[in-house]
């Protein structure tokens, strides 16, 4: 079965402490919720979350929607986003359990892949390297979201296909960012060019296309 | 110390696996791995609710779960001397998803409408013919057309009959009706090529010859459904700009579509087939021992990743020649001719290489031949337009995951 792998990169720097990871984690489960009342969802979807500030965890490994299973995302009080290292780790993860079509096997919907943000990269060196690696996998779409004021958009833009940028990273908005999520989801699984990026659907009014 | 105790039990995270909607489920209660060691007395409640019993003998959470939902069910438990308090446990029942998929119907006052299902039948000189499309559940979950579309016309007088696939690309918003013309103009194409008797110059060819011209007229075709398409296009954007919004792609993009076609005729030598492919759509001849795969192929390393007809590209492509798009084969004699789309062969035959081996196509006839999960069955000697029937019903088969447009064109 042709599965659609989504990796959520999700920035959980100090200063997401409080209230925004709570969001977060509300806006999530809700998505999760939403996408299991989706039949093409639950035949086709396989996400995998990996946190970042400084470290990198891998807190849901690549699952299939009806088996997705999350407790709580935490995050520390203080400390730096090394999104860099992030970038590093989903680019090994995508290379090792992304199926391509061979003679025996079926080929894996291309994968998308989003990055939440509130800050900027601590590490920009390892950021700025991994940028053509991530780029060269061939993700149907990567979409990377800038939320509060601290997080400047023109780094996500030099990575992603699509940038958006929510003013706050408070519990409506969060919640509208990841509805919107899901329904960039349910436009994942279908026949496309080899190479064209998928078309978004439009986004709700507290977010804002920058590219 | 006991008090800080119950609350760590209490408090600590214990994940049960989810469980379906009519899937036997079964956990196993491991006191010990979950760190409940000295639990002295437990009763499980709010597992009825939901179809599920508590197995004190296997230590299992099992049954048929009957109420999808985020539920929260009771473990009661006590420690030694004190009384009883009461562990939440989330479990995660998922809803069934066939239950989840709705049957909405397309918008029969589009500009671009069409039928959802399509059916037909024909003789097709000493052949016959049965094909069937069918919308896909994806489709018919969110009330979208069907993108594939099939076209064929018999050429009576001449001996010719031909046959045209298309899938138009789930991505593009006006897919479908690219998928329409791409079928109906190769219609076209040959009814006027028939009327000025072009074929003849095939058909009075020494034998070495036959390849080359054919292959220069099928281009000919191909050339001339490209452009009816993209006429469409220009028309359709020049009269609804506000629909064709998209900054980087070109107005022949929302129409991507593949196609497949073939045509032929029975000399005293055998017949004389005449094939072209663009996309992932097969067609396969079929022989008593042996299979034949008339077209190339275009599969990307993911899913759903192909070429299309409506990609300029693909006429001068140096990777793939456009020469290596046409076949023209002569065959004593066939069983069966198949042209299908993807949604056919992704759920029968798993990936494209299956589709050349002689194994999987003897399961695909005996699938064909009611060996199947509905008891569907095709009986190829009953009267046309009851195989036909059967065809359209056998299609519907039901394959998780599969969830696209299906057409399947049999010439036997």
């Amino acid at each position: 079965m042709r599965r659609l792998p989504v990796y959520l990169l999700l920035d959980t720097s100090g200063s997401m402490n409080g209230e925004p990871i709570q969001a977060l984690n509300n806006a999530l489960s809700g998505m999760i919720a939403n996408l299991r009342s989706d039949p093409l969802a639950m035949e086709t979807l396989w996400i995998s979350i990996i946190t970042f500030d400084k470290e990198v965890k891998e807190v849901l490994p690549l699952t299939d929607l009806p088996s997705y299973n999350l407790r709580e995302i935490t995050c520390p009080k203080s400390g730096p986003t090394h999104t860099g290292q992030a970038l590093e780790f989903v680019y090994g993860k995508v290379k090792q359990e992304i199926r391509k079509g061979t003679d025996t096997q079926k080929g894996d919907w291309r994968p998308l892949l989003f990055i939440f943000t509130d800050g900027n990269p601590n590490d920009l060196y390892l950021y700025q390297e991994m940028i053509p690696q991530v780029k060269s996998l061939n993700f149907a779409s990567i979409v990377g979201c800038a939320a509060g004021r601290l997080s400047n958009d023109e780094f996500l833009k030099e990575l992603c296909d699509v940038v958006v940028h929510l003013d706050v990273a408070d519990s409506t908005t969060l919640k509208s960012f990841f509805k919107w999520v899901s329904e960039t989801i349910e436009h994942g699984n279908k026949s496309m060019g080899t190479t064209d990026t998928i078309d978004l659907p439009p986004p709700p009014d507290e977010i804002h296309f920058v590219i | 110390m006991k008090k800080s105790r119950i609350n760590d039990i209490i408090a600590a995270h214990i994940s049960i696996p989810n469980g379906s909607v009519n899937k036997p489920y079964q956990a196993v209660v491991d006191f010990e791995k979950w760190n409940m060691g000295d639990v002295i007395f437990s009763e499980w409640k709010g597992l009825a609710d939901i179809g599920l019993t508590y197995n004190s003998e296997r230590k299992t959470i099992e049954g048929n779960p009957t109420v999808s939902g985020d539920h929260k069910i009771q473990l009661h438990f006590c420690l030694e001397g004190e009384p009883i308090h009461v562990k939440i446990l989330n479990l995660i029942i998922n809803p069934d998803p066939r239950s989840l998929w709705k049957d909405l119907p397309s918008d029969v006052n589009d500009p671009y409408a069409k039928p959802d299902d399509a059916t037909a039948y024909a003789l097709m000189g000493d052949r016959k013919l049965v094909v069937s499309s069918k919308r896909g559940r994806s489709h018919k979950n969110a009330g979208t057309f069907r993108d594939d579309d099939f076209a064929f016309y018999n050429f009576d007088e001449k001996g010719w009959s031909l046959i045209a696939v298309a899938d138009g690309a789930g991505s593009s918003a006006f897919s479908r009706k690219g998928a329409e013309i791409a079928c109906n103009a190769t219609i076209e194409y040959f009814k006027q090529y028939f009327a000025e008797n072009k074929e003849k110059e095939i058909e009075d060819a020494a034998p070495d010859a036959i390849t080359a011209i054919a292959k220069k007229h099928m281009y000919q075709a191909v050339k001339y459904v490209y452009g009816q398409i993209k006429e469409e296009a220009e028309q359709h954007a020049a009269a609804n700009p506000a629909l064709f919004n998209h900054k980087n792609k070109t107005v022949l993009e929302y129409y991507h579509t593949t196609l497949i076609f073939a045509l032929l005729k029975r000399f005293d030598f055998g017949y004389l087939m005449m094939t072209f492919g663009v996309g992932d759509c097969p067609i396969v001849l079929l022989k008593e021992d042996e299979v034949k795969l008339l077209n190339r192929l275009d599969v990307g390393e993911f899913g759903g990743g192909t070429r299309f007809l409506t990609q300029a590209a693909i006429f001068h492509s140096k990777e793939i020649p456009m020469e290596s798009r046409f076949n023209v084969s002569i065959e004593q004699d066939f069983s069966y001719l198949f042209l299908m789309t993807d949604g056919i062969y992704d759920p029968k035959f798993e990936v494209e290489n299956n589709l050349q081996h002689l194994a999987h196509w003897k399961d695909f006839m005996e699938d064909l031949h009611g060996n199947n999960e509905a008891k569907a069955e095709v009986d190829f000697s009953q009267p046309l337009n009851e195989v036909a029937q059967s065809l359209s019903g056998w299609m519907d088969f039901w394959s998780p995951g599969n969830h696209d447009d299906r057409t399947l064109a049999i010439i036997y």
